[in-house]
């Protein structure tokens, strides 16, 4: 490794060779009394309006030795380090943050005025609530990690930066409690995070498939959250929070799939409202899974499934479609699909008009040229709706609603069977650093279930998740 | 995940294990025993629930039966006696899983489903088959609660049609068939000999036997209760009726206009039979695994399992239309098996546990 030698110039030239890039500038400048030195830094990431303020004005007119305390003392500025390395030096002013170099000194002064442009801190489309906390994370990591420490005024938060990406080198902040968070799962996140070998870190999913234990698997193994509320909440917990420059989505592990059944709103209306509102999301995506799935399997295989009066309208609507229940179902879902795509991507403005084709245009006549029929439309767009009340599954849920239909039709009901004791076994067998991903149901934990679909008032949950492992139990006293 | 723990043990054991009981077994105790079928069932179920109980007491030392028989037997021997286990566990399945496709024929479909429909069954055998048995423990403790919901449906749906009286008078068959009914029913009761195969995969806990014993009974107790009610519903007529569990809530007044919802609890009973199902499979082909297999190579369960599975596809779709047949030839000619395999040597293995125990001494 290279260091700095003192040599002005020599040293000046080594720096530029380290980093050849066109956007990489050096200033000169001189002392009243003729110290010289030299300031690099890249251009669209550095303040250079704080960099001319802070520390050119005042160093013009420096008179004083030349040495790295007295000129440390004279720019008055916090974030100042010396650095030997020239590897390192390099490294600080890809990252935006300036190094000056003067003649006869042996170390490079890194200056912290690093400038990124990044938008305000916003409720996060994704998880809006009407009651409680609406700030969301953002694509900062040191904005991020400021707003867990404005919630967290303890020593006991620690914050551990790494850099993953070998182009991109990324920071990555490891958050926890310590004596809370599992010592075990700190230091497994922190040896899964250090062997990662990637080029780019574009966002913080990218680490989720190094991060779990099935990493091909379909279902989700690491907790995801855009809202420090709950980032904290998870952390206090003993989870380990991960957060990545560049992604406003925050990671926590371990998971549990409970988890994406919860709401932060759950903490802040009453018990009985929140237990509800969680039955309500468990049988919304139920239905959004197995309702066009069981109307196909009950119309190919056994009609006896619908009440009488019901089968009569069916049979009135499907008379004379030209394709069969599973191929009818199928193509409705695709639509769907393929609307939700364009509506998501599309402009405000337009995918406000996509939304009127598609469920006027293409639903009402659709259903009068005789190509589906009025049940699949109203099954499907249940079914669909069904989906988003548990968002942060969307991705699994839509696949395994596909898969389902697909089984439906070709076995019928005892295939739907089959194939959720599959899944079944699959989660109850899947383990997130430790802690089963399916508890507390299975393994039964009997004090976990406290907060679970069912949600006891705050005074009956004095103990942090048994599941999670921390070793500090209580979070609570309440008489 | 390595064992299955005292609370996973006692809902397999009051909540899976019924089951089974509940799909042919009520008609083939009716044709014997008419409407003293609740006789000889408790009688299966107290001889099972003493033997279960002893089994536990086996499980206290955290020895597979395997260890067992070879500390005290020798490696060879233990090899033997583990081999003719898993044909027996092959042989006891077959019956189950006849019954389970003329099941899923009867009510999932309308007409005679292709031969796919079933078959899928065996690829969900063989997947859960070539996977270690005490990672079922997980599933039962999401099986069980369903289990019993779905089974507290089914009784709250159909207990309003029941003609309790029609049990009544109590031995008005004789000794005889209520002897017949409890002989010749002996092969729906796997449960002790399931449980052997769980031996060394248990994490004891102190009173695991009579809690396992009490559940046991609980559960037994539930299927008593169903018994009653398949006999109250249907009375004479009881012996046509096949499937008894998925037709006691028919009558419910609300069907009509909300349509079967009773086929909610039947969907999830399903869910946990076809798990039940897999059982003796599983615990042949554990016991093949420990005699021949070695515990690192993961492939040789596999294989296992993909071969049995093949063969019980073969027989269960060559032996489709010979339901009768079958049913007399097991449950009637060669009934003797069972108390051997599920009640005896259990027993002899306890007792023999004890006398080396005390000539130690």
């Amino acid at each position: 490794m290279q260091n700095i030698t003192g040599n002005l110039k020599q040293d000046q030239e080594a720096l530029k060779k380290l980093i050849p890039a066109e956007d990489i500038l050096d200033f000169s400048f001189t002392t009243d009394k003729g110290g010289e030195f030299v300031i690099l830094f890249t251009d669209p990431i550095t303040d250079k309006e704080l960099l001319g303020h802070l520390v050119v004005i005042p160093l013009q007119s420096y008179d004083g030795e030349m040495k790295a305390e007295e000129i440390g003392k004279r720019l008055s500025f916090p974030e100042l380090r010396m650095e030997k390395s020239l590897d390192k030096l390099a490294e600080e002013i890809l990252a935006g943050n300036p190094v000056l170099l003067w003649e006869g000194m042996d170390q490079g002064l890194i200056v912290g005025t690093k400038k990124v442009f990044i938008r305000s801190i916003a409720e996060p489309p994704t998880d809006v609530t009407i009651k409680g906390p609406r700030e969301g994370f953002i694509e900062d990591v040191k904005v991020n990690t400021s707003l867990v420490r404005r919630r967290f005024k303890t020593g006991a938060l620690k914050v551990e930066y790494l850099k993953v990406g070998k182009i991109s080198q990324t920071f990555v902040a490891i958050c926890y409690l310590e004596g809370t968070s599992v010592k075990k799962v700190v230091e497994e996140v922190k040896e899964k995070l250090n062997k990662i070998d990637i080029d780019n870190v574009p966002d913080s999913s990218y680490l989720t498939h190094f991060l779990a234990s099935r990493p091909k698997s379909l279902m989700k193994q690491v907790g995801t959250t855009e809202k420090p509320d709950i980032f904290c909440a998870k952390i206090a917990e003993g989870r380990v929070g991960i957060i990545v420059d560049g992604s406003p989505i925050a990671l926590t592990v371990p998971y549990l799939i409970v988890e994406d059944f919860q709401s932060s709103e759950d903490y802040f209306v009453p018990p009985y409202r929140a237990t509800f509102t969680r039955i309500i999301r468990l049988f919304a995506l139920l239905v959004a899974i197995y309702l066009p799935s069981f109307y196909v399997a009950a119309q190919l295989f056994k009609l006896q499934l619908f009440p009488v009066k019901l089968l009569l309208t069916i049979s009135g609507s499907i008379r004379d479609l030209p394709f069969s229940p599973s191929l009818e179902m199928l193509l409705v879902l695709i639509v769907l699909e393929i609307l939700n795509e364009a509506s998501i991507r599309m402009p405000k403005y337009v995918g406000m008009a996509l939304s009127v084709v598609g469920a006027l245009v293409l639903g009402e006549t659709a259903v009068s040229a005789g190509f589906v029929s009025t049940p699949a439309i109203i099954i499907i767009a249940f079914s669909g709706i069904g989906l988003y009340a548990v968002p942060n599954l969307i991705e699994q849920t839509s696949v395994v609603r596909l898969v389902m239909l697909l089984i439906a039709g070709s076995i019928g009901t005892y295939g739907i069977i089959l194939a959720t004791g599959f899944i079944l076994f699959y989660l109850v067998t899947t383990d997130t650093f430790g802690s089963p991903l399916v508890a507390p149901f299975s393994p039964v934990v009997g004090r976990d279930l406290r907060d679970s679909l069912v949600k006891y008032n705050l005074g009956a949950l004095q103990t942090r998740p048994k599941t999670i492992g921390s070793k500090n139990k209580r979070r609570l006293r309440h008489e | 995940m390595n064992k299955i723990s005292t609370r996973q043990l006692l809902f397999f054991l009051a909540a899976i294990a019924p089951v089974g009981k509940i799909i042919l077994m009520p008609t083939n105790l009716v044709h014997y025993a008419k409407n003293d079928l609740l006789f000889p069932a408790a009688m299966n179920f107290l001889l099972q629930a003493g033997v279960i109980f002893l089994v536990l007491l086996l499980a206290k030392r955290n020895l597979s039966l395997h260890d067992l028989i070879a500390n005290k037997l020798g490696s060879v021997a233990a090899k033997i006696i583990l081999s003719i286990f898993s044909l027996f566990f092959f042989f006891a399945a077959l019956l189950p899983l006849v019954e389970q496709k003329l099941f899923v024929q009867s009510v999932f479909y309308d007409t005679l489903p292709s031969i796919v429909a079933f078959s899928s069954f065996f690829i969900f055998s063989a997947y859960m088959c070539a996977k270690p048995l005490s990672s079922f423990g997980r599933t039962w403790d999401i099986l069980a609660p369903l289990s019993i919901a779905a089974f507290a449906g089914i009784l709250f749906l159909s207990v309003k049609s029941t003609d309790f009286g029609a049990l009544a008078p109590a031995f008005g068959t004789g000794a005889k068939s209520v002897f017949e009914g409890f002989a010749y029913n002996m092969s729906w009761f796997l449960d002790s000999a399931i449980l052997l195969s769980f031996l060394g995969k248990i994490d004891y806990k102190k009173g695991l036997p009579w809690k396992g014993l009490l559940c046991y009974l609980a559960g037994a107790a539930g299927v008593l209760f169903f018994l009653a009610i398949f006999y109250g519903v249907f009375q004479d007529t009881a012996v046509n009726q096949q499937f008894a569990f998925t037709k006691v809530a028919r009558y419910f007044s609300g069907i009509e206009t909300l349509g079967r919802i009773d086929y909610l609890f039947i969907f999830a009973l399903a869910l946990v039979m076809a798990f039940y199902a897999i059982l003796p499979l599983q615990a042949g082909i554990d016991f093949l695994r420990q005699s021949f297999g070695s515990r690192e190579k993961r492939f040789f369960p596999a294989l296992l399992s993909v071969i049995v599975n093949a063969v019980m596809l073969g027989l269960t779709i060559f032996l489709d239309y010979q339901y009768i047949t079958l049913n007399d030839a097991i449950t009637v000619k060669v009934f003797w098996i069972f108390p051997v395999f599920c009640l005896l040597l259990p027993l002899l293995a306890l007792l023999l546990l004890i006398r080396r125990r005390r000539e130690t001494e």
